[in-house]
């Protein structure tokens, strides 16, 4: 694929590495939105990431924050989200590094937005196959900040997290804070008064093609990190079976291609913003013929 | 060869499909789920969950139900939604079916078509069902035009001449007492699959001689 001319998806942040992954002084080559790109590690905080046509090199701007290494081709980008859990003193902060999919971005974020599959891909761990039924949620446009929530969403999860240890009642609040990037906010098991924000920033590569990073600011005073990725990891590679195994790939906007239920009113939310957007990068009826 | 959609085409020996499962197969491009449920005959669907696009090949089967792994939709036969576990009590709206194609078992394959509509030439008629033996599947690296077309010269051994018994089906009478059956199946432009079944007294016998020669026939085209 040539480089995407969509103005909406160049207008985006996207992680083009997970800080630390290039040691000081080294680099990587990589791509995003089928531009390939050059990310060079200068000093133990400074990066450099270069748009690569041929024999020239463009300077993009860099910005690292939530454990990953940011890049734009827009001019005008869409800022980063502020995420306030990122900034407490008493989290962890793990980036759990990075993992291949091929499918469109949207597909990976409307599997992190969705509960109804909790009980039949992460059976006994995120939900379980007596205890199917979504409560109803709601989901809301807020239109300051320009992000789809859902909120007052339930769900009961056997081992909802590593430092569960029992079956409990999970409540979360989702958001999605661009058209590549969405978090949730999930009830901490041993404090109730706080929640867990555990964020998918997704690098389209190319249409169908993605590296997904997956930082998260937990409250967790016994589990290691090691620990904490490991549970992050095996939850997505059950995950990543099904996301390259839907038809299309690419995300259809035509409310009669696919048809959802209540329980899908937050990929229903995020499709009609999506589409209200216009953006056409990884849209299956904004394919050139 | 382009398949015609109306044009029935086999697309797995009937024992190859087993019980309580559910198969990917390729048609002309096309992916379909191949069923069946804990008894009863072969269903042939597209495979794609009508909810989030999942694969229903990967789905699991309940009695005569199929569920898709995705988010437990769960469908009859007829490819109506019968169950949405995410909302228990709610009955589906009777828009949710999953689409299906029109499937037979006859000779001991699996036929279907893409077009479900009744043009088009009827299923190869051979004579009576019964006393068909599978003999075996096998995948060509080849379009499908070059295999009908090695199958039409093929030596499976003492044989008459070979007969086409549709447009994508041929028929070999080897001696007096055996007739081979192959149905000639597009999987896409570079990929044809063939399905054999036996009939006759030696059928059994010759089962491991046949899928021999049908190698090497495969392997003749592979190198051609
Ligand atoms: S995609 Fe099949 S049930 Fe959701
Ligand atoms: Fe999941």
């Amino acid at each position: 694929m040539t480089v995407t001319t969509d103005p909406v998806a160049l207008n985006q942040w996207v992680p083009c590495a997970w800080d630390g992954q290039i040691p000081v002084g080294g680099s990587l080559d990589t791509m995003i939105f089928g531009q390939p790109i050059h990310v060079q590690r200068t000093g133990e905080d400074s990066y450099r990431v270069a748009a690569v046509d041929g024999t020239t090199e463009r300077e993009l701007p860099v910005q690292v924050r939530y454990t990953c290494v940011f890049t734009t081709l827009g001019d005008t980008p869409r800022p980063l989200p502020e995420i306030a859990e990122f900034d407490e003193a008493d989290r962890r902060i793990t980036g759990c590094g990075n993992v291949g999919v091929n499918t469109s971005p949207y597909r990976l974020v409307e599997n992190f937005l969705d509960m109804a599959h909790f009980a039949f891909i992460h059976t006994d761990v995120l939900g379980a196959l007596d205890q199917t039924e979504v409560l109803a949620y709601r989901t809301e446009h807020r239109k300051e900040v320009d992000e789809i929530w859902a909120i007052d969403c339930t769900f009961y999860q056997p081992a909802a997290s590593k430092a569960a240890t029992g079956g409990q009642l999970t409540r979360y609040v989702y958001r999605v804070m661009s058209p590549f990037s969405v978090m949730l906010y999930k009830n901490v098991v041993t404090d109730p008064s706080r929640n867990d924000a555990i964020c998918v920033f997704i690098q389209p590569k190319r249409e169908t093609e993605c590296l997904a990073y997956m930082p998260m600011a937990i409250v967790d005073e016994v589990s290691t990190v090691g620990d904490l990725i490991d549970f992050q990891q095996s939850i997505f590679l059950q995950d990543r079976v099904i996301l390259e195994n839907q038809r299309p790939a690419l995300l259809p906007l035509d409310p009669t291609s696919e048809l959802p239920t209540r329980a899908d009113a937050s990929s229903i939310a995020y499709r009609r913003w999506l589409k209200a957007m216009d953006i056409r990068f990884g849209i299956l009826e904004k394919q050139a013929a | 060869m382009s398949v015609a959609r109306e044009l029935w085409t086999g697309v797995a020996l009937d024992d190859q499909i087993q019980a309580a499962s559910s198969n990917p197969v390729i048609l002309d491009g096309q992916a379909l789920a191949v069923w069946r449920g804990e008894e009863g005959p072969v269903r042939v669907w597209e495979d794609r969950c009508p909810h989030r696009g999942m694969r229903l090949s990967f789905g699991f089967v309940r009695g005569e139900t199929l569920r898709c792994i995705y988010h437990g939709w769960t469908y009859a036969t007829d490819g109506q939604c019968l169950a949405i576990p995410a909302h228990p009590t709610l009955a589906p709206p009777k828009t949710i079916c999953a689409s299906t194609y029109p499937s037979e078992t006859r000779y001991g394959i699996v036929w279907t078509k893409l077009d479900g509509g009744s043009n088009g030439a009827a299923l190869p008629d051979l004579g009576p069902d019964e006393g068909w033996e599978p003999v075996r599947s096998l995948f060509v690296h080849a379009a499908a035009s070059p295999v009908l077309e090695a199958l039409l010269n093929c030596d499976l051994g003492q044989q008459g001449p070979v007969h086409m018994v549709a447009e994508n089906a041929a028929e070999v009478e080897i001696g007096p007492e055996l007739r081979v059956l192959v149905a000639v199946h597009a999987m896409d432009d570079e990929r044809t699959a063939l399905h054999a079944v036996a009939r006759g007294p030696r059928a059994a016998s010759e089962r491991a001689g046949l899928a021999r020669r049908l190698e090497r026939l495969r392997d003749d085209i592979e190198r051609a």
